[in-house]
């Protein structure tokens, strides 16, 4: 259960431009899921839980796994990855497909850059979330600051680096 | 680009919103561990770090935290304000959206367009700490920036809204910029 607190702590110095993130898998998506995400933050569109209307009214393939809720599993895999000793700084993304009930979603991330800025290592990868045909429909860029080997440690709450 | 300047539905009212700022709202309940548990068990993120108040006191967080993206998710309609699922009575082909930008409460004025669908167009977010259970958390948005395209299905709006989050401390939070795409 406590799996992040037992993960070793990555550092700066062992990442490596090109590296993969530890992916994240969600899923299948089943329509229960999707209600009980819908429940727990009292959204109420109907693409996400109403079957005959997603498809006839909206024209749509099935209910649709909510950008809302695929938002979090992006987090999820950068927040762990960069774990207690490292911040998730910045995240951005873009909700361009459609996953569907039935669907699994995986996030990933590649890095793309490493500096480092006065005592943080800055890591910034881009990620995405990918589901089982393929389809790349979330794409984005993920900024988080690892710590230094012999450097001290990342303040909490967490102070940006000057511009 | 001629097709684009044969019609806008960019009014002067709508472009004077961009910049504007809402007025700081408190979002909904204190963040509750019953709430965060229904957060983070829908996103099957079982971070200890969210329930284990053992674990977490251990951690530079100092007690049980929230997912870094919850406050942009505890806003609630209020016990006793009107129901938004009475318009079903009205309207029983309506899409379940309480419209707009989100949050309803957010204290921005509203974007009047004539256009009824709402995409989410993406998220960028900067953090900086993390709620706290028992945290009462404090909104404020500001519009960032209002423009038009013309897409497949014709004119479509793009609204870029900025929410920044701060705790009842005055410890800033997140900073949550959403796109919403309205055509």
């Amino acid at each position: 259960m406590a799996q992040q607190a037992e993960t070793a702590q990555v550092y700066f110095d062992d990442i490596n431009i090109g590296d993969d993130v530890p992916t994240v898998e969600k899923g299948p998506m089943s329509p229960a899921h999707l209600m009980r995400w819908s429940a727990a933050i009292e959204n109420w569109h109907r693409i996400h839980y109403d079957e005959v209307f997603a498809k006839e009214h909206d024209g749509l393939p099935d209910r649709l796994v909510n950008g809302s809720w695929k938002q979090h599993v992006l987090v999820q895999m950068m927040k762990d990855w960069a774990g207690l000793g490292g911040w998730l700084w910045k995240i951005g993304f873009q909700f361009r497909g459609m996953d569907v009930v039935g669907d699994t979603v995986t996030a990933w991330g590649k890095v793309i850059d490493k500096q480092q800025v006065g005592e943080y290592g800055v890591v910034e990868c881009e990620i995405g979330l990918v589901n089982q045909r393929g389809e790349n429909g979330t794409p984005g860029t993920a900024t988080a600051v690892f710590p230094i080997r012999g450097g001290k440690p990342i303040p909490y709450p967490f102070v940006p680096p000057a511009e | 680009m001629t097709e684009e300047t044969l019609t806008t539905l960019i009014t002067d009212e709508i472009r004077e919103l961009i910049g504007v700022e809402g007025e700081p709202f408190e979002v909904g309940e204190a963040v509750e561990s019953g709430a965060v548990r229904r957060f983070s068990q829908a996103t099957m993120d079982d971070d200890p770090a969210y329930w284990d108040q053992n674990h977490a006191q251990q951690t530079k967080y100092g007690g049980v935290i929230a997912p870094p993206l919850y406050p942009g998710f505890v806003n609630r309609r209020p016990a006793g304000s009107p129901d938004p699922l009475d318009r079903f009575k009205e309207d029983p082909e309506w899409d379940g959206t309480t419209g707009g930008e989100k949050p309803a409460s957010g204290g921005l004025p509203p974007v009047n367009l004539p256009l009824r669908r709402l995409l989410n167009g993406g998220v960028t977010a900067e953090f900086f700490a993390y709620a706290q259970h028992g945290d009462r958390i404090t909104g404020q948005q500001k519009y960032i920036d209002i423009t038009e395209r013309t897409g497949r299905t014709g004119l479509m709006v793009i609204i870029v809204t900025e929410t920044t989050y701060t705790n009842q401390d005055g410890v800033l939070l997140c900073k949550v910029r959403n796109t919403s795409l309205r055509r």
